[in-house]
């Protein structure tokens, strides 16, 4: 599903070049769950960034969803990520134009997907915010902001979703309890899920944890209570 | 698949995704922008082309018709004939000199018989006492009618009712003529003496007119629609060769001419500045839409939006959005011109004929144009925006960056100036101008950096804080002192171009300006006039000698003008048409217009009315070279700057003249700028005294004379029977009258254009203060009082203000500099005050409306600024 080899990013800075992410090798399997976890300038999201087509490498190559996305220019990975993937931010990045329900219509009309409005409306509902339909960005809080996203995230039935911190801006409770919405819909719809987190306690809810130091794979280990499911 | 979900998905989404904008009011600012835009430019399209109408209706009236043909023997018969088939209304006069007799008396008039249809435009104002007020009547006198000025009655002791003899055959004295539309047209056969109206069917009986006579035929020709009157002009001009020419308004009296033009021109600018700031808006609107966008964008490429696709949607929402701008301002633009023809109402006596479909087209490619230059660059420009942006804010997109919109709008703007004036000159001009005013825009953001010195944001002393974010914001702040500088620059020409050109025309004719010519004067009866007006307590003006002269040679050579502007020959001064003298030119100053020059120059080397003076004439101006004064010496002569242009003369050149059939030569000493509109005695050629003396002459000079002293007049003419006395009321009073008309048109206009302005100075501080927000919103979270924060942003906007109200000065100055002296032809002269009031008034708006909108800055609480930054 998601394969990257020798994956490696630098940029350019004023000292010279800088190396955020190198010689990166990992396979995510369909329907994996799998934590990347790390300190701050580690290269996780870089990396996230990378494997989701938002960005380009220097080097190295990364499969997505059967597709070499190295090969691809910006507008093919465009259509790559309408086709197959799902994002959920930690900054929610909803439209603040929008309300809770056309933020979440949106992917679905512009996949030309006819019925947004239903579907939206119960993914809205299952994420508990039937009742915030019509509430914009701003009159929402960031738990729910969150959630809406996570509506969002699944409006297409995308088969890999990428989360970048999802709980970065919530309270612990918020955060559980929106992690919870996450992963059950997760299972429900069967999709292949790539978290960024640098919550321990979060990781450890996925199948696998890679660990990333200084850009480098620093290790690698099965969840426990994933072991336990 | 979104690619293949079609062109109805596509519209779908742009529809939701605008009206969702909308909502959020995201699109308001450049919505109104468009708006703004097609109303300003529809309203005065609107306004101009109706005006335009009316202006030149109201002036028809001048000429009893739209169109006349003049001719010294009756005109072909297949003109009229012609003139018909088209449907034109027509009808003609016949005017001549004779003098008209009574049982006690007799008086030159100045006869004039009109067919059965004149007037076809304005209307002749009658009554049965003379120096009454009177009525309007749609026709002139019937067969055996004669018609009479007040005047006339006194001196011939008649009363309504009673016989008066004109040649060989007696009328009835039908009416006295109060006013007649054309009375100010015509040469001296038509203001040689009082008026006299008859029938055209009994002039064969009066038997005055002979082989010889002098006449004055004019055929009148009327039609609703100008472009055929234009048509019909050009098929007589090809039909005969150039023999015949059918005239206008503007052809016919030159002072009109210069008062439609200047008005055009006024109109004109004040429509090509309104585009500008329109521009300006839609451009301020559309850069803060694509800025807001940024995060839209990359959310949508993250839900897999490709560039083309997102291209297309923000297309297909300015298309809709420019769409439904143009349908409420060309509704607003209706209401807009509506409410300047209803205050104009008062003034403007004609029916406006009803506007076309042009006005609404030209609103319509307006807002299209400004989007295309103004708005859609930017907005295309988001295509670039790199979806990483999701994850880390800082990223924007750069390819497009700033310079092609830039690029895009500049160019738009040339096209629109370009379109709007169908003027090279004018455009390259304001390019050059708005090139010259971002080069000192550069120079001013280099100051800005020259003194960016230190770091930090000094958030200790207001005027501290606000001097370091002029500094950080400084690629921002350039920008904004650009809108700011060119909104007001536009408003300081408008403006000062107004008050100067209203200025103009009253100087052109104050209340004292002469009403009466009089013309072949002796030398014997000079002292005798001079007396006769002392006694009965007129002021008398001077007298100028008058003499026909030829230019022979030009040091020695054949005069070779340089080729000559207009076309067909020469207009209406009121003397060219003077049949007494074929020959003679325009002693009297009789007005310019765009192609007037060539107008009044025609002929130039035939025979012109020459004279000599020790005294500079009023309203003329030595350009070149120095007047001769008291100790002047003979063989020297001044030059009209513009014959002086035309002949390719030099100050020292030798002229040689002849004159009653001998040759005088002279010495340039001087060039002349000569004021022809002012209704004051005006020479081409000046000698000095001494050079031409001995030639024999006769004498030219003015007076007014009010109302009440009219009756003197007969007085005169019975004292000095020789004397050629030509009366102009009529004329300068037809000329106020356009005149006022033009200055109220001309101050709408301005409050307009001005409106226009404030709206974009409006939505210029409102655009900037999205980061002032942000930014503030942090200090005062670090515990800054309001007072320092509305003290800082008031220091600030002021500064900004200043600066732009700087620039803002120097570029009217230079704008009206070109405006003033090739343009609207007028004298250019410094505005001292306005180099205070420019700095000032910039400095005052800027600070006002930036106070007022930071009040929201400061009564936000910044956890909600905080929080919708995110």
């Amino acid at each position: 599903m998601i394969r990257t080899s020798g994956l490696t990013k630098r940029v350019p800075t004023s000292e010279g070049e800088l190396t955020i992410l190198e010689d990166i090798d990992l396979h995510i399997e369909n329907g994996e769950r799998v934590a990347i976890v790390g300190a701050s300038g580690s290269g996780k999201s870089t990396l996230l960034g990378l494997m989701a087509g938002l960005d380009t490498a220097t080097s190295g190559e990364i499969w997505l969803h059967g597709r070499k996305l190295s090969a691809m220019d910006e507008e093919q990975r465009a259509l790559l990520r309408a086709q197959a993937v799902g994002f959920v931010f930690q900054t929610f990045q909803l439209l603040p134009s929008l309300t809770a329900l056309e933020n979440v219509m949106l992917p679905i009309e512009l996949k030309g997907d006819a019925g947004a409005g239903d579907k939206a409306r119960d993914l809205l509902g299952r994420v508990g915010l039937a009742d915030r339909c019509h509430h914009y960005p701003n009159q929402l809080s960031g738990g729910e902001q969150q959630r809406v996203a996570i509506a969002r995230a699944f409006a297409t039935n995308a088969p890999i979703l990428f989360a970048d911190e999802p709980t970065g801006n919530l309270d612990t409770a918020t955060g559980g309890k929106v992690i919870d919405i996450l992963f059950e819909l997760n299972r429900e719809f069967d999709t292949t899920l790539v978290l960024v987190t640098h919550d321990e306690r979060l990781a450890h809810q996925c199948d696998r944890m890679i660990k990333l130091a200084a850009g480098r794979i620093a290790g690698e280990e099965s969840s426990v209570e994933a072991a336990h499911a | 698949m979104p690619e293949a979900s079609g062109l109805h998905s596509l519209f779908t989404v742009a529809w939701r995704l605008m009206w969702r904008d909308w909502r959020g009011g995201e699109l308001r600012l450049l919505f109104f922008a468009l708006v703004l835009a097609v109303t300003s430019v529809t309203g005065i399209a609107l306004f101009t082309d109706r005006l335009e109408r009316a202006l030149l209706l109201e002036s028809a009236n001048m000429l009893a018709a739209d169109r006349v043909l003049h001719s010294p023997e009756p005109p072909p018969a297949e003109i009229n004939a012609e003139a018909v088939r088209r449907g034109f209304r027509t009808a003609s006069t016949l005017s001549f000199t004779s003098m008209a007799f009574s049982d006690t008396g007799n008086m030159l008039v100045a006869a004039k018989a009109v067919s059965d249809a004149y007037p076809l435009r304005g209307e002749v104002i009658t009554t049965m006492q003379p120096f009454t007020r009177g009525a309007p009547v749609d026709h002139g006198p019937p067969p055996g009618e004669a018609w009479l000025e007040s005047r006339v009655l006194p001196a011939l002791d008649l009363a309504v009712g009673d016989r008066v003899f004109v040649g060989e055959t007696e009328l009835t004295v039908g009416a006295v003529i109060i006013a007649e539309p054309d009375r100010g047209q015509g040469g001296i056969v038509d203001n040689a003496g009082p008026r006299l109206m008859l029938h055209m069917d009994d002039v064969a009986a009066t038997n005055v007119i002979q082989l010889g006579s002098r006449v004055s035929y004019r055929s009148l020709y009327s039609h609703d629609d100008f472009d055929r009157l234009d048509e019909f002009e050009q098929w007589v001009r090809d039909s005969f060769d150039g023999n015949y020419y059918i005239r206008d308004v503007r052809e016919e009296s030159e002072e009109v001419a210069e008062a439609l033009d200047r008005a055009e021109g006024y109109l004109l600018l004040g429509s090509l500045f309104a585009v500008l700031l329109a521009g300006l808006a839609i451009a301020l609107g559309a850069r803060r839409y694509s800025e807001r966008h940024y995060d839209y964008v990359a959310i949508l490429k993250t839900l897999g939006c490709t560039s083309r696709r997102i291209g297309s949607i923000y297309l297909l929402i300015q298309l809709q959005l420019a769409a439904m701008a143009v349908l409420l301002g060309s509704g607003l633009g209706y209401l807009v011109h509506e409410g300047i023809l209803r205050a104009l109402r008062a003034s403007l006596q004609v029916d406006l004929p009803p506007p076309g479909a042009q006005p609404y087209l030209v609103g319509a490619m307006t807002a299209f144009i400004c989007l295309l230059a103004f708005a859609l660059p930017p907005l295309l420009a988001l295509r670039e925006t790199p979806p990483l942006r999701v994850l880390r804010k800082d990223l924007t997109q750069t390819r497009f960056s700033d310079r092609i919109p830039y690029a895009f709008g500049i160019a738009g703007s040339i096209s629109l100036i370009l379109w709007y004036s169908q003027d090279l000159v004018l455009t390259s001009l304001l390019v050059l101008g708005v090139a010259g005013t971002g080069l000192l825009l550069s120079l001013v953001s280099l100051l800005f950096l020259a003194s960016s010195g230190s770091a930090g944001m000094k958030a200790g002393n207001a005027w501290k804080l606000a001097m370091t974010a002029v500094r950080r914001r400084r690629r921002q702040n350039v920008l904004q002192v650009m809108v700011f500088a060119v909104t007001i620059m536009s408003l300081l020409i408008l403006g000062l171009l107004r008050t100067d050109l209203i200025a103009d025309w009253q100087a052109q004719l104050p209340e004292d300006t002469p009403n009466l010519f009089m013309m072949n004067v002796t030398g014997a009866q000079v002292e005798d006039i001079e007396a006769f007006f002392a006694e009965n307590e007129v002021d008398a003006n001077a007298f100028y000698p008058l003499v026909s002269a030829r230019v022979r040679t030009v040091n020695g050579a054949e005069p070779e003008p340089v080729e000559e502007t207009g076309d067909g020959e020469g207009g209406g001064s009121l003397l060219e048409n003077n049949q007494l003298e074929p020959e003679a030119d325009a002693a009297t100053g009789s007005g310019e217009s765009a192609d007037g020059e060539g107008r009044r120059v025609r002929g130039r080397l035939s025979r012109r009315q020459v004279t000599w003076s020790n005294e500079l004439p009023p309203d003329n101006r030595v350009t070149l070279g120095e007047w001769w004064g008291d100790a002047s010496r003979p063989g020297f002569v001044s030059i009209d700057e513009e014959y002086a242009d035309w002949l390719d003369l030099e100050i020292g050149d030798i002229l040689e003249f002849e004159i009653n059939q001998q040759f005088v030569s002279a010495e340039i000493a001087n060039f002349r700028s000569v004021r022809w509109d002012n209704m004051q005695p005006n020479f081409f050629i000046i000698f000095s005294p001494g050079t031409i003396d001995h030639l024999g002459a006769t004498f030219l000079s003015t007076v007014r004379l009010e109302t009440g002293q009219k009756l003197l007049l007969n007085d005169l003419i019975r004292q000095f029977p020789t004397i050629v006395v030509v009366e102009v009321d009529a004329l300068i009073e037809q000329i106020q009258t356009i005149i006022s008309q033009v200055t109220s048109a001309i101050e709408l206009i301005f409050a307009l254009v001005l409106a226009a302005g404030a709206l974009v100075l409006l939505a210029c501080v409102s655009a900037s203060l999205d980061e002032r927000f942000h930014e503030n919103a942090i200090l005062r979270t670090l515990g800054a009082g309001r007072k320092l924060i509305l003290t800082s942003l008031l220091i600030e906007f002021s500064f900004i203000g200043a600066v732009a109200g700087v620039i803002a000065t120097l570029g009217a100055e230079g704008g009206l500099f070109y405006l003033q002296e090739q343009v609207f032809e007028q004298d250019f002269n410094l505005h001292y005050w306005v180099w205070l009031a420019g700095p000032a008034l910039g400095t005052a708006i800027i600070a006002a409306l930036g106070v007022n909108s930071t009040r929201k800055v400061v009564n936000t609480s910044p956890l909600t600024v905080l929080r919708r930054v995110v």
